[in-house]
């Protein structure tokens, strides 16, 4: 009887740490990341420097959207990380998020550019279309279709875990 | 170069609780020169720690924003309040925060125990350890000392604005210290049963540091429950919220504990109860800890997720349970008593109510877990709410409560005897009917568990009133502590059975200078008002509320757009009254220019935490009392 006793208390405790290693090793463990694809909203904004008018149109191929502001702290922790994607020709299109145009231009002097170009949204209304809660948050686009959806900083591992699987499942970067 | 200071401390302080542990386990425990290593080595250590956190301090109240936490959740127009309380309003801080009290709960526990306690030392080799592991998730997976280079921002970033509240403040510290309090009796049951003499009585030394955790943890939950009231603007006093129930698992445990230990420390029965119970506790503390860092759970209160730091928890959490079952199993012996329990003694009514909080706790864990089971298996997110949590909670916690009625007549270790006509029992029991057949025909209260709730909780109060009539006109001994205590329990299950009947709420949608009618309150939307406050703007409504007599008072619900975040929160408005609240919430504007508001009346609301102030204030007296009394 007490034999049965201790053994069902280590039998159920075992159980439940497995579970939950279990649990944890599962891809779909992020919570940040959205995989629902839906098709690339239209807008009209400017280029943060040379203020040309940018719409979606002027977008083609595959690449990375990623929503950051100069007020925003992640965003620089990320930074780095963006500029070895961008080292490894990963294209990225900035979409600065309500953010005053000089202190952009500013922050990007001294921390360096990884983007391709920038697409200056200073009342966030593509990020509204783009469901974009806060910032950072980066959106992978292929053709016009979005994707993948990742909503807070982007670093190696979230990078090997969310975003590979999928751009190999989709076969995409591979001409580039 | 302060910051930096910090974190070599921190480093430090780990080392020297490690050999701390290394110390009070490899040595011979009985030997004084060892105990007074382990107890000065721990003590050293712990004010290099402390330094280090108030080093910590002092950085965020000088807007060091070279620091990327403090960086990334201060700012530098916040009030200096907050700008402390900013560190631990997000996972880092709140973790040094919480490691710190997991500390100090063990500095107190060593400057206060004489050096001859057998136990002693390797409580404090349990308590290092624990220290130990946590210490190193720190600074491996959540550095608080991280530095941005290599320019730091001028204005730092901003705290989340639903934090900035004093209550707020206050409650995460709370919970933490209780959370962290049941280490010493996790660890004075780890070193009892390492030690493997059963005539060590160590439930005493372990009662009065139990209670005091006990009263930290119910005041940190009572708090939050207000918070969420006020602060979220949910308007009620429980949510079944996932971290919510994560919070309330231990507190179960640690009620089941102190009442099995009240028992052991008097015979050796229920040995085994308690000893389990203890690392339950703490188990169950350390498993909230994993859920909400882990990210595991959707919730206010989750913390931004990193898979890692889940694994390390899980994995460091799976080792200090695991270890201590099987040291559990192989001492087993130790702990059986050869004394029964007497049916229907005092002891016999606390085994079953340890039994009935068992299946409380169990079903509250399926009930957290049964969505990640289903997710799991079936890839799809579902939620368990309310409805599951009531159908077994009520009834649950009735049938305990009417065994706790029961043992008020009991005496330990002998037979109650039933003499119905010779008892206050009937008298109680006589006026409780009385209350509820009142209560039903003023009310119009129909519901079942509602009438139920009102007796049982009648009857307990009125009898511990004879008890307290007893103890002060005839000096009856008795533990005036433990019957505030039950008292507060009785008016808790009468609060919320009331609460959940005749609380109602309504949205209104109306137009500036028009008024309407709820619940025989008359509201009249005065005003609309735009107001900038030091870092948002807000929208406050003023209403002019009139009761039946003509009595008139002014409520003013509130939005706020904080400028960092561009953040929306509501501030609710609450007339308070001794037998309910009134509730405002505002909402939208729709396009004809009303406004959406939302009125509840929360009956008893207030009476809820009452008891549940009644149940500390007991908590730490009767702590109190008993240090008195071994001293």
């Amino acid at each position: 009887m007490t034999f049965l006793l201790r053994a069902l208390i280590l039998g159920l405790t075992l159980l439940f740490f497995t579970f939950f290693y279990l649990y944890i090793n599962e891809d779909k463990y992020y919570p940040g990341a959205d995989f629902q694809t839906s098709d690339m909203p239209k807008f009209e904004l400017y280029d943060l420097y040379s203020e040309k008018v940018i719409n979606q149109d002027n977008l083609d191929g595959t690449f990375l959207i990623n929503v950051w502001a100069s007020w925003c702290i992640t965003c620089r922790v990320e930074h780095g990380f963006l500029v070895n994607l961008s080292n490894q020709n990963i294209p990225i299109i900035g979409l600065n998020y309500k953010d005053e145009k000089e202190n952009a231009i500013e922050w990007i002097e001294r921390f360096g550019d990884p983007y391709k170009f920038i697409i200056h949204d200073l009342k966030g209304e593509l990020a509204l279309d783009l469901g974009v809660t806060g910032a950072p948050e980066t959106f992978l686009v292929s053709n016009g279709t979005l994707i993948a959806h990742y909503r807070g900083e982007v670093n190696d591992m979230i990078w090997k875990d969310v975003f590979m699987p999928i751009i190999k499942k989709e076969g995409l970067f591979k001409n580039d | 170069m302060l910051i930096e200071i910090a974190h070599f401390l921190t480093i430090l302080s780990t080392g020297l609780f490690f050999l701390c542990f290394i110390f009070s386990f490899l040595l011979s425990s009985n030997d004084t020169n060892v105990i007074n290593l382990v107890s000065k080595t721990y003590s050293h250590s712990f004010l290099l720690f402390v330094l280090s956190f108030l080093i910590y301090i002092y950085l965020a109240v000088n807007d060091d924003f070279r620091v990327l936490y403090i960086a990334q959740h201060s700012n530098i127009n916040l009030p200096i309040f907050y700008k402390i309380s900013s560190i631990w309003s997000a996972h880092e801080g709140s973790m040094f925060l919480w490691i710190v009290f997991l500390t100090i709960w063990g500095a107190v526990y060593n400057f206060f125990t004489s050096n001859n306690q057998p136990l002693k030392a390797k409580t404090i080799g349990v308590i290092s350890l624990t220290s130990v592991g946590f210490l190193l998730f720190l600074l491996l997976t959540s550095n608080p000392f991280e530095i941005i280079l290599p320019i730091p921002p001028e204005n730092g970033a901003d705290i989340n604005p639903v934090l900035q509240d004093p209550l707020l403040a206050i409650h995460p510290p709370m919970l933490y210290m209780g959370y962290v309090g049941f280490v010493i009796a996790f660890g004075q049951s780890i070193a009892f049963l390492v030690e493997g003499k059963s005539e060590i009585k160590w439930e005493k030394q372990v009662r009065f540091w139990s209670l005091i955790a006990w009263s930290f943890l119910t005041l940190g939950i009572a708090l939050g429950s207000w918070w969420a009231y006020y602060e979220l603007g949910w308007g009620g006093y429980w949510f079944w919220d996932p971290v919510e129930n994560v919070a309330l698992m231990p507190w179960l445990a640690a009620t089941a504990f102190i009442h099995s230990l009240s028992v052991s420390s008097k015979s050796s029965i229920l040995r085994i109860w308690t000893l389990l119970l203890s690392i339950l506790v703490f188990s169950l503390s350390l498993f909230g800890a994993f859920i909400v860092r882990s990210g595991i759970i959707d919730s206010v209160h989750s913390f931004a997720n990193d898979p890692e730091r889940g694994l390390y928890l899980l994995a460091f959490i799976g080792f200090l349970v695991i270890t201590s079952l099987l040291l559990f199993s192989y001492r087993f012996s130790i702990l059986v008593s050869n004394k029964r329990i007497i049916s229907l003694s005092k002891e016999s009514f606390i085994s079953i109510n340890n039994i009935l909080f068992g299946t409380l706790i169990f079903s509250t864990m399926l009930g957290v877990m049964y969505p990640l089971i289903y997710e799991f298996i079936y890839n799809q997110k579902i939620s368990v709410g309310a409805p599951f949590y009531n159908a077994i909670f009520v009834p649950i916690t009735l049938l305990a409560c009417i065994f706790m009625y029961f043992s008020i007549d009991s005496k330990w270790q002998q037979k109650l005897k039933i003499d119905l006509f010779k008892n206050p029992s009937i008298i109680s029991s006589v006026m409780a009917i009385m209350v509820v057949i009142f209560v039903k025909y003023k009310f119009l209260i129909s519901d079942f568990w509602t009438l139920a709730s009102i007796f049982i909780g009648m009857m307990i109060i009125t009898r511990y009133i004879f008890v307290i009539f007893d103890y002060l006109v005839l000096k009856k001994f008795t533990n005036i502590y433990s019957i505030t205590a039950h008292i507060g329990l009785g008016l808790l299950i009468i609060a919320i059975g009331l609460n959940n009947d005749l609380s109602k709420e309504r949205a209104l949608n109306i137009q500036i200078n028009d008024s309407d009618f709820y619940n025989n309150y008359e509201f009249t939307f005065d005003n609309m008002k735009l107001v900038s406050g030091p870092n948002y703007d807000s929208v406050i409504a003023d209403f002019i509320v009139k009761d039946k007599a003509g009595n008139e008072f002014m409520l003013s619900p509130e939005k706020r757009k904080y400028f960092v975040r561009g953040q929306i929160t509501t501030e609710t408005a609450i007339h308070v009254t001794p037998f309910k609240d009134i509730y405002m919430t505002i909402g939208d504007q729709l396009d004809d220019g009303s406004w959406i508001v939302n009125i509840q009346f929360n009956y008893f609301i207030r009476w809820i935490w009452f008891s549940a102030i009644l149940m500390i204030i007991s908590g730490i007296f009767l702590a109190y009392s008993l240090s008195r009394k071994r001293s």
